[in-house]
């Protein structure tokens, strides 16, 4: 292949599907039953060059050198394609800010030397978090539309539905290529827009239409946060690019996590004003990574396609939260109790969706619920504000984005043959009737639950070390303990004091302390034997048992996925499952190969992705060379790889206990819930109405807004109005006195307005001339 | 390309409407395509005329310069110490929304081309004219021409809406022109105050806008006790015509009025550009000539314009008629018009002016749908509306569309507006306020974020309802009355079932997506690629907000000074930067002040 620019092949990422989607929008209809090949051959494009640039990537960052953690040279590449808008002299950053230059002597200043102008570059940044992320977004991607070619078979809205997703694919790829954060915000509420239409994919269902709406409200209402805080670091910062730029006279502009600012230690705005900006990003984050309290639209997001909920509602777009934060690493190191924020929700969120999932009976609600669950798991390791943390964070990410795909495309598998049923209690032995899609399944369960050596164990072992080491720092070896005193921690902690020096500490500081990360770690440990539980649950209420087939399986398709019923394999099973119950052990109720496919490939990496990247330790040393996360405050937080034994025997066991438990209660029989119910007395009915969320939100902010918003509608009628008419009423009143002497005529009317106003203008010009 | 001059071609355009308009009138016997069909010529014709003229413009040495372009001059008045001209020209505050209404005129004509059988002369011809007043209006540089355009926009609409309108359409037509001329008079007045204020400095009685503009900065109005607050009082006296044509709340209550009664045409136009006339003078008149009452009441009417993002967007949040829920959303978005302007800051002005042409787009592209709708459906009730999506897929991209513009979905125009209105507002309020103004400055802008908030949950909500879901049958009108005459598209249009073979579809004719392709076209061009549109403007606009950002950097030092608090705001003053407080990290960190 012909040498191309990274640059030229970066851009290709998000153009190829962008490209793929007006093709399926302009020739959907001709192309009929074919209408995913434009946005396959965009996206399998994407995928190829994502690949290509991860490889360039690594081999700029060099291989890891040994256990023992290095400095790591930031690898960062932009491409500038078009200035957005440009504003002259638009902003003179206040003196002092770390927006000012310091260089300028007063003289400068009062030349205006400072005043800058605001210009915001459409720009495409290259780095290892970028390239990780491209590959993951694309390459799931890819795997998703292979097997949407199956599922969404025969769906009236077949070319809408690949138009939508290749936009997705678009529109995720520029949100983590973007080197400015307007340019976040703008793809930020892209990947929003596509979701929207994605939930409400089958709009002519009430609660999808419904449930569209809300994702996209309760985004709004995380955006709202990124809103502010993008004004902020615009006033703070005095640009919103993360890269340096050059001015024309040849003067360097430090971006917000370019070279220049990195470098320098106070570079951060810490206090009052940088914790608001992390806690604004933070909420932006919660609500696109569905954390508490902003987590309500990701169940309700599943009255959409299931592969839509497999690409956007678990592997990628809710990912976009940690990616936010990951990226915000330096703004975030500066301000400790935001990051403590941001493991406490984090953990919060894990236990709490963990706890609703245990009592779900809907299979992808479970599994909503794990990704919230899992999310929450990530942010809790970003809060950690560790370079461990961090890398830990998007290790899960990855280990995720496969198994949950994998899970999600499973039960999507399920519910295809199933013709549309959803719910665990009508189902059981399923193994025997698809058991391609049970074995994946079952290999994605166990690496959700953690099981060594399958993807999740790794990943989670990292987070639980990340959380471990802040809770127990005196246990974690020489390097921190050495470090408490002085060396890297006082160069890792500079930025927070340099802010508390200025004069504000936060008050949030105070609750970086080792008890609360105690409290986090065994959260997160009781969170992990939760989710053990809740997948093995699903897992031997679907798989196992004597074999139980809802009516209408095969039959015609009915509830979900409308229009399904007479698909690809009508041939084969169009007859099995008539009448339903308790169907042939024999027959085979297997989705076709386009959708097996994909369920076979994501199992490699479910399964071996976690050990294979744990072991060389090569993501976690190609990460570190994210200019974000080169920031002193993280990188000198670096320790040893190494695998901890303690660790793995404590989340092993909370697993195990987990499995044995749902095992206990579901294994081989036809359990749905009477003894769980028993178990949990009225815990049941607090998990089963998800901790009742959805209420109290109606109750304190839907209801009053909306009774606020009929008081203002009877103010404005009655009121305002009111006061408009009866003022309008007294010329009328006073012309019925003097009607006699009018002929009524407008024209008449407007004659002696002139009148009036020549004779006021007469007097005036009297006054002024005198 | 340069056969007649800009000057004549600038008049040829205004002309063009209004010779249409006696043909259409000539035409009136030969029935109503004839009528219409030379309507859409002569909109055709403007448009590229107009179209041809905006470019000419912004290749022309006056755009680069910042200067008028195509003037013409006729002396009209002239004699003794008077000098009253017949003055047009453009420039760039006024060359966008030149283009947009000759744009705009277009897709009133063509969405009008089912809906009006009644009557038809009458109404071609004075949407005609209603162009020519609209683009007349923003070529004026002349007061006394700007007032006659200015009140002239006004006739036709309140015949428009009072005999083509709806059931309660005397109600509204008469609201509407008694409520906007009471302010008009007041606006009129104000101006002649200042051209007699002028005058008597002068010594000539000139009613030129430039020269207006120039002596009112050498001879500022006086704003003080002695001189009787004069500069205010003419200040309040412009407001009170200005504020009702955005409307500011809470002078709004035509509006909606307007709205549901007036034909679709009609609604257009008001909505696409009449209250972007009340933006225009403010800009145009407020601003430079009177920058210190200006500078005075900009905090108030920053917070007004707060206010009406908020009142609007609830007040829609609750409203169960489609047409009158934009008419609403209109005054939200009009409040951030009304806020990025009275923030005084470069970035929010230049958010503001574009964000009028963003709103001229997307409002008219949801009124002229909404007619659509009523069309096929005769109801604009939430309620009694559903499902639309799956009987007019491609009308339901295009409200989708407009609404996704309206509620500032980034690759879309409406967001750029929105954007820079509160970027500048946040800056602003960050460091260009007295310290004890700050809080307020904050808590108002980040109100107005949280008015994005609801505007996407008003929008969504209806489009929830009226697109998506099962199908709902709306209750029909008896065949005799509006039905009659959809020979064109009959039974596509209301041929539910009943008509057999037609599926309920009932999508655009060609004719409506002529009328609003050219509108989707703008929404994604502004929306990718702002700065050729951001610049034509920005030195005019710079130019007439300089007195007054001045100025209120003035009265912030001021005050400044009186605050108990020693520490300084950073107040940026572009013009002379000599006079700058150095201003520390600390006092900007301290958010919690007394």
């Amino acid at each position: 292949m012909q040498e191309f620019s990274p640059s030229t092949l970066l851009v290709l990422v998000p153009l190829l599907p962008l490209v793929g989607a007006i093709l399926t929008v302009l020739l959907g209809r001709q192309l009929g039953a074919k209408a995913h090949l434009p946005a396959i051959a965009g996206i399998a494009g994407a995928a190829a060059v994502a690949v290509m640039l991860l490889a360039a990537t690594a081999r700029d960052v060099g291989p890891a050198h040994g256990v023992h953690a290095e400095p790591v040279r930031p690898v960062e590449m932009i491409a500038t394609l078009w200035n957005w808008a440009t504003f002259d002299s638009a902003y003179a950053p206040p003196a002092g800010s770390p927006a000012a230059d310091p260089h300028l002597t007063p003289q400068d200043l009062a030349a205006g030397k400072d005043i800058r102008s605001f210009s915001i570059p459409v720009a495409l940044r290259l780095d290892p978090l970028t390239a990780t992320m491209l590959t993951i977004i694309t390459c799931v991607g890819l795997l998703v539309a292979i097997y949407s070619t199956g599922y969404m078979h025969d769906d009236p809205g077949y070319p809408r539905f690949f138009a939508l997703v290749a936009m997705f694919v678009f529109s995720m790829s520029m949100l983590v290529a973007a080197s400015n954060f307007l340019l976040v915000y703008v793809f930020w509420e892209a990947v929003g827009a596509c979701s929207y239409l994605l939930i409400g994919f089958w709009f002519t269902k009430p609660e999808a239409a419904r449930a569209a709406k809300k994702a996209f409200l309760v985004n709004r209402v995380g955006d709202f946060g990124l809103a502010i805080a993008v004004f902020l670091l615009w006033m703070s910062y005095g640009t919103l690019d993360f890269h340096d730029t050059i001015s024309p006279d040849g003067v360097i502009m430090p971006g917000i996590f370019g070279q220049t600012r990195l470098a320098d230690a106070a570079g951060y705005v810490g206090g009052i004003l940088g914790t608001a900006i992390c806690l604004l990003l933070l909420l932006a984050a919660c609500g696109k990574s569905a954390q508490l309290p902003l987590h309500v639209w990701l169940p309700d997001a599943m009255e959409g396609p299931t592969p839509a909920s497999a690409l956007i509602h678990a592997a990628t777009m809710v990912t976009a939260g940690i990616y936010l934060i990951t990226r915000s690493a330096p703004l975030f190191a500066a301000c400790p109790g935001a990051l403590t924020i941001v493991s406490i929700v984090g953990a919060t969120t894990a236990l709490v969706a963990a706890l609703i999932g245990t009592v779900q009976n809907d299979l992808k609600r479970v599994l909503a619920y794990s990704t919230i669950s899992q999310l929450g798991y990530m942010f809790a390791s970003l809060g950690t504000g560790t370079l461990l943390g961090f890398t830990a964070a998007i290790f899960h990410l990855l280990t995720h984005a496969c198994f949950k795909a994998l899970l999600f495309l499973g039960a999507g598998s399920v519910m295809h043959s199933m013709g549309g049923v959803i719910d665990m209690r009508r189902f059981g032995g399923l193994r025997r009737v698809m058991p391609i899609t049970a074995a994946t399944f079952l290999v994605g369960s166990a690496a959700l639950a953690g099981v060594a050596p399958f993807a999740g164990f790794f990943s989670k072992d990292e987070i639980l070390a990340a959380l471990h080491a802040k809770a127990w720092p005196a246990a974690h070896g020489d390097h921190h303990a050495a470090a408490a005193a002085d060396g890297p921690f006082q160069l890792a902690r500079f930025a927070a004091e340099a802010s508390h020096s200025a004069g504000s500490a936060v008050g949030l500081d105070a609750l970086d302390r080792p008890e609360t990360w105690q409290i986090l770690f065994w959260m997160s440990l009781i969170t992990a034997g939760l989710t053990a539980f809740y997948t093995f649950r699903a897992v031997f209420m679907t798989f196992t048992g004597p074999t139980r087939v809802p009516e209408g399986a095969h039959g015609h398709g009915h509830g979900h996925d409308d229009g399904h019923g007479h698909d690809s394999h009508a041939g084969h099973a169009a007859h099995a499952g008539h009448g339903g119950h308790a169907g042939n052990a024999h027959e085979s109720y297997e989705s076709p190969w386009t959708m097996t496919l994909p369920l076979v490939i994501l199992a490699v990496p479910s399964a071996l992705v976690g050990w294979l990247l744990f072991t060389t330790n090569w993501l976690s040393h190609f990460l570190s060379a994210t200019p974000s996360l080169t920031a002193p405050a993280v990188a000198s937080t670096a320790t040893p790889h190494m695998f901890h034994m303690n660790l793995a025997i404590q989340g092993t066991l909370a697993a195990a206990i987990g499995i044995v438990i749902a095992a206990i209660g579901h294994l081989g029989r036809r359990s749905d819930g009477p003894q769980m119910e028993r178990f949990l007395g009225p815990l049941q009915t607090l998990f089963a109405n998800k901790f009742y969320f959805d209420p109290i939100y109606s109750a304190l902010v839907v209801r009053p807004l909306e009774g606020l918003a009929l008081v203002a509608a009877m103010f404005d009628r009655y009121v305002v109005d009111g006061i408009v008419d009866s003022i309008a009423g007294i010329p009328v009143a006073l012309g019925g006195i003097v009607r006699r002497s009018q002929s009524g005529l407008l024209q008449r009317y407007a004659l002696a307005g002139v009148m009036g106003v020549l004779a006021i203008v007469v007097l005036l010009a009297w006054q002024l001339r005198g | 390309m340069n056969g007649f001059s800009p000057a004549t071609h600038l008049l040829l355009v205004i002309a063009t409407p209004l010779i249409g308009a006696v043909v259409a009138w000539v035409l009136g016997g030969r029935g109503l395509s004839a009528v219409r069909q030379s309507a859409a010529m002569t909109a055709v014709i403007t448009l590229v005329n107009a179209g041809w003229l905006v470019l000419r413009y912004l290749q022309s040495p006056e755009a680069a310069a910042g200067e008028p372009y195509a003037v013409s001059s006729a002396p009209w008045l002239v004699g003794g110490i008077f000098d009253v001209r017949l003055s047009l020209g453009l420039d760039g505050l006024s060359i966008w929304l030149f283009g947009l209404s000759a744009l705009l005129s277009l897709t009133a004509v063509l969405v009008s081309w089912n809906a009006i059988r009644e009557k038809p002369v009458g109404f071609y011809v004075l949407l005609l004219l209603l162009e020519a007043a609209m683009l007349g209006v923003f070529a004026a540089r002349d007061v006394i021409l700007f007032y006659v355009f200015f009140e002239f926009t006004l006739v036709p609409l309140f015949f428009l809406i009072g005999i083509w309108g709806h059931d309660e359409r005397r109600r509204a037509a008469v609201k509407f022109f008694i409520y906007t001329l009471a302010g008009s008079v007041l606006a009129f007045l104000g101006l002649l105050t200042i051209v007699l204020w002028n005058a008597s400095h002068t010594g000539t009685v000139t009613f030129d806008i430039a020269s207006l503009t120039a002596g009112t900065a050498a001879h500022p109005l006086p704003m003080s006790r002695e001189g009787g607050w004069l500069q205010m009082i003419v200040f309040l006296a412009l407001f009170a015509g200005f504020a009702v044509k955005v409307p500011i709340v809470p002078f709004h209550t035509w509006l909606p009025l307007a709205h549901v009664e007036a034909p679709t045409g009609g609604s257009v136009d008001l909505a696409g550009v009449l209250l972007k006339i009340g933006i225009y003078g403010f800009l145009r008149f407020s601003l430079p000539m009177l920058p210190d009452a200006t500078a005075a009441a900009a905090p108030w009417l920053f917070g007004l314009g707060v206010v009406g993002i908020l009142y609007g967007a609830l007040v829609a949040l609750v409203q169960t008629d489609l047409k009158r829920l934009i008419a609403y959303s209109s005054v939200s978005h009009m409040g951030y018009i009304v806020m990025g302007l009275f923030a005084l800051e470069p970035v929010a002005v230049e958010g503001a002016n574009l964000q009028l042409i963003n709103h001229g787009l997307s409002a008219a592209g949801l009124f002229a749908l909404v007619g659509m709708i009523y069309e096929r459906f005769h109801t604009r009730s939430i309620a009694n509306l559903g499902g639309i999506a799956t009987k007019a897929p491609w009308l339901t991209v295009l409200f989708m569309l407009f609404t996704f513009s309206s509620i500032g979905l980034p690759g879309l125009n409406g967001f750029v507006g929105e954007f820079l209105i509160l970027a500048g507002s946040f800056q602003r309020a960050w460091a260009g306020v007295a310290p004890s103004l700050r809080t307020p400055y904050l808590i108002m802008a980040v109100s107005a974020v949280a008015g994005v908030v609801l505007g996407a949950w008003y929008m969504l909500w209806a489009v929830e309802r009226v697109f998506f879901g099962g199908s709902r049958e709306p209750p029909r009108q008896g065949a005799t009355g509006h039905d009659h005459g959809h020979a064109a598209h009959g039974h596509n249009t209301h041929g539910h079932d009943t008509h057999g073979g037609s599926d309920g579809r009932c999508d655009l004719e060609w004719y409506e997506i002529a009328a609003l392709a050219p509108l989707a076209v703008f929404v994604l061009w502004i929306g990718l690629t702002p700065a050729p549109f951001l610049a034509p403007p920005a030195a005019m606009l710079r130019a007439n907000t300089r007195g007054a950002t001045t100025a209120f950097a003035e009265r912030m030092r001021t005050l400044e000074d009186l605050a108990p608090s020693p520490q300084t705001a950073h107040v940026v003053d572009r013009d002379q930067p000599a006079s700058r407080e150095p201003f520390t990290l600390t006092s900007e960190l301290t958010l919690d002040r007394p």
